[in-house]
């Protein structure tokens, strides 16, 4: 019993725990970045102007790194 | 059978004349195609009026594009042609272009953040990486979302309506038109120092539509604009005259 509270015990719960929070964050994120593509084309959709093509480049670029976000949290 | 085409059988020199359904169609056409080049004519006139009104803007992102024909709306009719698209001022993007920058560069401040908040060095260093991309992705985000708030939250002109379409937030979109037929009234104001400074302000334009108030929010050159829109119900109104004397 008295090693589940020893330290270094403690110290692993904690990391757990900020890993698992991490890994939400960041799965919740993703979800959000999905979100900003589906906004950003509809409404390049609903205006079709010459920025546009930028615009969802750079959706697609946030989804990517927040994919990438998500890797790198479950290396931790 | 009708009287003159009776007489017609009896007297085919008759001066009563009946004309042929070929050139009652060549008739209508030559109208159609004389009115539409009217129409094209008056169009082009009036995008010159826009110019002398207005005056000139190229770059896509002005918030004061005049005739502009890179820009459509996914509700535009073919014969509609848009006179102006205008956004906020650029210098409502300040505030959140100056927060933009201070989240950019406080991750640079961190060795000296790190001396106060020692706790810091307990987390390893791939903690510390992660958190780094996320605080940069909220950053980038935080500053996309503002920008596109910005670049779609438009107000067009055209020569059919008015057109207001917002992108208030990544979850939030809204669009209005209202026909220039139905305008009833319109007028601006133009409030606070930034706004007497740059010129830019509010346009309300009362409506006897169902939604009877659409507001242009912090656009540039109020004043311009409500000229514009005075001149557009001119025109109208010149060609409703027109059209009912014909």
């Amino acid at each position: 019993m008295n090693k589940i509270f020893e330290i270094n015990n403690l110290e692993s719960y904690f990391f757990i725990f900020t890993k698992g929070f991490f890994i939400l964050s960041s799965l919740i994120y993703l979800v959000f970045a999905l979100i900003v593509v589906k906004q950003v084309t509809s409404m390049s959709k609903s205006v079709n102007d010459k920025f546009n093509p930028i615009l969802v480049i750079f959706s697609y670029i946030h989804l990517a790194f927040s994919v990438f976000l998500i890797l790198t949290m479950f290396g931790l | 059978m009708t009287r003159s085409q009776d007489l017609d059988t009896i007297a085919p020199d008759d001066i009563v004349v009946v004309s042929s359904p070929v050139k009652k169609v060549q008739k209508e056409k030559i109208i159609e195609e004389k009115k539409e080049n009217t129409s094209q004519k008056s169009k082009k006139d009036f995008s010159q009026e826009c110019y002398n009104i207005l005056g000139h803007s190229k770059s896509p992102l002005s918030c004061f594009l005049i005739n502009p024909d890179i820009l459509s709306f996914s509700e535009q009719d073919e014969t509609e042609k848009i006179y102006l698209a205008a956004r906020p001022h650029w210098i409502n993007n300040l505030h959140w272009m100056l927060v933009s920058a201070l989240m950019f560069s406080l991750p640079l401040f961190l060795p000296f953040i790190i001396k106060y908040l020692s706790f810091i060095n307990f987390f390893p260093v791939q903690y510390q990486f992660s958190s780094l991309i996320f605080w940069y992705l909220i950053t980038f985000i935080y500053a996309f979302e503002k920008f596109l708030s910005w670049y779609f939250n438009l107000f067009l002109i055209t020569n059919q309506r008015v057109v207001d379409i917002d992108f208030r937030n990544l979850l939030n979109k809204h669009f209005a038109t209202a026909d220039l037929s139905m305008i009833q009234d319109t007028s601006s104001s133009v409030r606070g120092l930034f706004g007497t400074f740059f010129n830019y302000g509010d346009v309300l334009i009362q409506t006897a539509s169902e939604k009877n108030q659409i507001i242009f929010e912090k656009v540039p050159n109020p004043e311009k604009i409500i000229k514009l829109l005075q001149e557009l119900r001119d025109l109208e109104e010149q060609n409703d005259g027109e059209q009912s004397n014909e």
